[in-house]
C-alpha cells in the first residue's frame, strides 16, 4: 500500500525475475511496481536487452516473415519434425564400420564397385544406402547387413539364403535383387534405386488414402506377393514401410523380401535396436507359430485397414500389448473410421483379417485376381460387376465353420447348440424367410455352389431335407450364420459388437 | 518441462561431439530441423526430398561436428549448417532425380541452373528463418514453463500491442503483477535462446 516503504533497488528485482513463476510475487514489491515508473523500466532491462525484446516481437508477433513462399503450417500440420529422431550413434559408427573411404569428396564412401552417396535408412537389420554403379552407370539401392550381425555366422548366412531366394523372384511389382555379395566383412545386396516415397510415408503425409488408390496398391502388393509365394517364399514382413509408391507411374512394389526371416535371430536381440513394429504381425506370427504364405495375407490385410483408416488395426501402448489385441481381438469396422468407403471393402479386410488362417483367402494370386475385379467395378460400374467374395459377408464354408467352432472353447458351444438347431429349422422347418429376389438372384452361382460343399462337409444327410428350398434361401442362411459366427467371436473376444445402425 | 540450467546455454553444439548424448542431439534437431527442411524447400527440393536431406546434413554434422568444433576460426554453427544444407540440396538436386519414369531429372538441374547466385540473399534469409524458428521453439518452451496468465501477459503487452493497464484488467492482476509476468516471460526466453546462439 505504501510503494515508497521499499527503496528502489535491482537486487529484489532481479530476484522477482528469477523465482518460480508458480509461487506469489512478494506482494510488496508487486505493489511497488504498481506505481514505481523506474522499477518497471529497470526490471525490463534486466530481463532482456531492448534489442531482445524487440527480436522477440518480431518473431512471435503474427505478422513474422521468414523464406517467401514456404507455408510454416503445411510443415507443421505433417509433423514430420517429429520423426527427425536421428538413431544417429548407430547410424552413424554402421556407416563407418562399412564404408571404405569415398572416391569423391561429396560422397558417403565406397562398397564394393559402388559409390555411396547417402543413407536412405537403417533398422536393427542393417543400413540402407543410396549408391551409384560406376560400371553400369546406373543409381542403386545398397542395403548391408549390420556390422554386428555379419559376424555372426548364422545370421549371415540367412542373410545370403534369404537374398538369393528374393533374387529368384523377378516381378513388376517386386524390388528386383540385381547383385548379392557375401564374401566381404560386410555382406550386402544391391537393388534399383526406386524414386519415390513408402507406403508408410504416404499414410503419415495424407492419411487415408482414396478407394481406387487403396485397391490399386494392394492389387498390385497381392501381385508381387503371390509371385514370392510361387517361389516358395514367405515375406513376414508385409507392412507399408516395405511397399515402395514409385513417383510419376501408378506402380506399388514389394521389397524387403524374406530379409524379416532373420529377426528371428536371437541375437538380434542384443543389439539394442527396438525390434521395430509389431502391428502387422499375423496371430500366428504373434504366437510364435509356424508361418506360411497365408501369414503374408494377414499383413496384407491389416496394410489395406491401414491405407483405409490411416492407422494399423491393432494398436497399444506396448509391443507385447500389440501382440496381444492381433491375437485375441477384432478391430473396430473400418467403416465406423471411414464411412465413405463401400461395405464390401470392409468385408475384404475382414476375410483377410481372419485370425485363423484357413478362414482367409485361400492365396495372394486370389486376392490379387479378386481386387482387380473391384477395381474394374469401381471405375467401370456399370459394365463391371463386384465379384463374388465380396458380396457375402464372409466366404461360408459349413467345415470352416466347424472347425472355427471347434477351435472356440465351451462357452462358445453353448451357443453354438442353438444355433445348430437353427440350422436344422432352416433346413427342416417351413419356409419362414421372404426372399428379396434383386438380392439374391446375384448370389445364385456360388450359393449352389456352396450348398453342394455343406451337404458333403457338415449337413447330415437326411432324407427330410427339402431339396427344393431355393439355393438362394440356403445362401440367405448361410450369410446369417456366418454373421452369427462372426458375433460369437466377437462375444469371445469382449469387442464391443459393431452398431447395427451403421450397417446398410 | 524443465528449462536448462544456464551454465549449459553455450555447451549445446559442444555435447553434439558425443553421439549418445541424445538429449542434446534431440534438441538440436527440433530447432535446426525444420530451418533445413525449409531451407531445402526453398531450393525446389520436394517435401519428401527435404527430408532426406534433414537427415543427411544431420548425418554429416554427426560425422564431423568435431573436426568443425576443432578448427579455431569456426564461425556460427548455424552458417556451417547452410553449407552443409546447401551441398547437399545441391547434391540431391542433380544426383537423386526425383520422378522417374516420365518426370526426368532434367527439371531438378533446370531448377538448380535457374537460381540465381543465391548465397547472399540466402543467408539472410536463413539468418531470419533461424530466428523465427529459435524463438517459436523457445515460446513454446517458456510457455509451457510458467503459468498461463503470466504467458498472457507477455503476450498481450508486448506481441498484442494491448497497454499494461488494459491487460492488467483483462486478466483480473495487478498492474505490478502484470509488469513481472511480462519481464518473467522475456528472461526466460532469452536465455533459452541463447543456448543456440553459439560463440565463435
Amino acid at each position: 500500500m505504501r510503494p515508497r516503504d521499499i527503496a528502489c533497488s535491482d537486487e529484489p528485482l532481479f530476484e522477482l525475475l528469477r523465482q518460480d513463476d508458480h509461487a506469489e510475487a512478494p506482494a510488496e514489491i508487486a505493489h511497488h511496481l504498481d506505481t514505481c515508473e523506474r522499477c518497471r523500466s529497470r526490471m525490463e532491462v534486466l530481463a532482456a536487452e531492448p534489442a531482445d525484446w524487440e527480436r522477440a516481437r518480431a518473431t512471435l508477433s503474427a505478422a513474422a516473415t521468414g523464406f517467401p513462399g514456404e507455408s510454416r503450417a503445411m510443415f507443421d500440420r505433417v509433423g514430420t519434425w517429429k520423426t527427425w529422431k536421428l538413431p544417429t550413434s548407430s547410424v552413424d559408427s554402421m556407416v563407418r564400420q562399412v564404408l571404405l573411404e569415398p572416391s569423391h569428396p561429396e560422397m558417403l564412401g565406397r562398397i564394393g564397385r559402388y559409390d555411396v552417396e547417402r543413407v536412405i535408412g537403417a533398422g536393427g537389420m542393417g543400413i540402407v544406402f543410396k549408391a551409384f554403379d560406376t560400371e553400369l552407370n546406373r543409381p542403386v539401392a545398397i542395403k548391408v547387413l549390420a556390422p554386428n550381425l555379419a559376424g555372426n555366422g548364422s545370421a549371415r548366412q540367412r542373410f545370403a539364403r534369404e537374398a538369393r531366394a528374393a533374387a529368384a523372384v523377378v516381378h513388376e511389382h517386386v524390388v528386383a535383387i540385381h547383385n548379392v555379395e557375401t564374401g566381404g566383412p560386410a555382406p550386402f545386396l544391391v537393388m534399383p534405386y526406386v524414386a519415390g516415397e513408402s507406403l508408410q510415408q504416404r499414410i503419415d503425409r495424407e492419411g487415408p488414402l482414396g478407394l481406387k488408390e487403396i485397391l490399386r496398391i494392394s492389387m498390385q502388393t497381392a501381385a508381387g506377393l503371390a509371385a514370392a509365394h510361387a517361389q516358395g517364399l514367405v515375406h513376414r514382413d508385409v507392412k507399408p514401410s516395405n511397399i515402395l509408391l514409385e513417383d510419376g507411374v501408378d506402380r506399388a512394389l514389394l521389397t524387403d523380401f524374406g530379409l524379416a526371416q532373420a529377426n528371428d535371430d536371437a541375437s538380434l536381440t542384443h543389439t539394442g535396436f527396438h525390434p521395430g513394429t509389431p502391428q502387422y504381425m499375423s496371430p500366428e506370427q504373434a504366437r510364435g507359430d509356424a508361418v506360411d504364405a497365408r501369414s503374408d495375407l494377414f499383413s496384407l490385410g491389416s496394410v489395406m485397414y491401414a491405407m483405409a483408416a490411416g492407422r494399423p488395426p491393432f494398436r497399444a501402448e506396448t509391443s507385447l500389448a500389440v501382440l496381444r489385441r492381433i491375437t485375441d481381438t477384432e478391430p473396430r469396422p473400418i467403416r465406423e473410421i471411414n464411412p465413405e468407403l463401400p461395405d464390401w471393402l470392409g468385408k475384404v479386410i475382414s476375410h483377410l483379417l481372419a485370425k485363423s488362417p484357413g478362414r482367409r483367402f485361400s492365396s495372394a494370386a486370389e486376392l490379387a485376381a479378386t481386387l482387380e475385379q473391384c477395381l474394374a467395378h469401381v471405375q467401370h460400374p456399370t459394365s463391371s460387376r463386384l465379384p463374388e467374395t465380396c458380396r457375402t459377408a464372409t466366404k461360408f464354408s459349413g467345415k470352416g465353420l466347424l472347425r472355427a467352432l471347434q477351435e472356440r472353447k465351451t462357452a462358445v458351444l453353448a451357443i453354438a447348440v442353438p444355433l445348430a438347431a437353427a440350422v436344422a429349422f432352416a433346413f427342416l422347418g417351413p419356409r419362414t424367410r421372404p426372399l428379396d429376389p434383386s438380392d439374391r438372384a446375384l448370389n445364385q452361382p456360388s450359393a449352389r455352389g456352396n450348398s453342394d460343399r455343406n451337404d458333403e462337409t457338415s449337413t447330415p444327410s437326411s432324407p427330410s431335407i427339402d431339396w427344393n428350398h431355393s439355393a438362394a434361401e440356403i445362401q440367405s442362411f448361410a450369410d446369417d450364420l456366418a454373421r452369427d459366427a462372426k458375433r460369437i467371436e466377437q462375444l469371445w473376444d469382449e469387442e464391443p459388437l459393431p452398431s447395427q445402425g451403421v450397417r446398410p | 518441462m524443465s528449462l536448462s540450467p544456464p551454465d549449459t546455454r553455450f555447451s549445446l553444439i559442444l555435447r553434439l561431439r558425443d553421439v549418445a548424448d541424445h538429449a542434446a542431439w534431440d534438441e538440436v534437431l527440433e530447432v535446426y530441423g525444420p530451418l533445413v527442411f525449409r531451407c531445402a524447400r526453398q531450393r525446389g527440393l520436394q517435401a519428401a526430398d527435404a527430408e532426406d536431406v534433414v537427415q543427411e546434413v544431420f548425418s554429416a554434422v554427426a560425422r564431423s561436428v568435431e573436426q568443425w568444433l576443432n578448427q579455431a576460426q569456426r564461425g556460427r554453427f548455424r552458417s556451417w549448417l547452410l553449407g552443409i544444407t546447401r551441398n547437399i540440396a545441391i547434391n540431391v538436386l542433380t544426383r537423386a532425380p526425383r520422378g522417374g519414369v516420365g518426370h526426368g531429372g532434367d527439371v531438378g538441374l533446370a531448377e538448380l541452373t535457374a537460381m540465381p547466385d543465391p548465397d547472399g540473399v540466402n543467408s539472410r534469409l536463413f539468418d531470419r528463418e533461424f530466428e523465427w524458428q529459435v524463438y517459436h521453439w523457445a515460446a513454446s518452451r517458456v510457455r509451457d514453463s510458467v503459468k498461463a496468465v503470466t504467458w498472457e501477459a507477455f503476450h498481450l503487452t508486448h506481441l498484442e500491442g494491448l497497454t499494461a493497464q488494459e491487460t492488467a484488467d483483462r486478466l483480473g492482476i495487478s498492474l505490478g503483477n502484470v509488469y513481472i509476468a511480462r519481464s518473467r516471460v522475456m528472461s526466460r526466453l532469452k536465455e533459452v535462446v541463447r543456448q543456440f546462439e553459439v560463440t565463435e
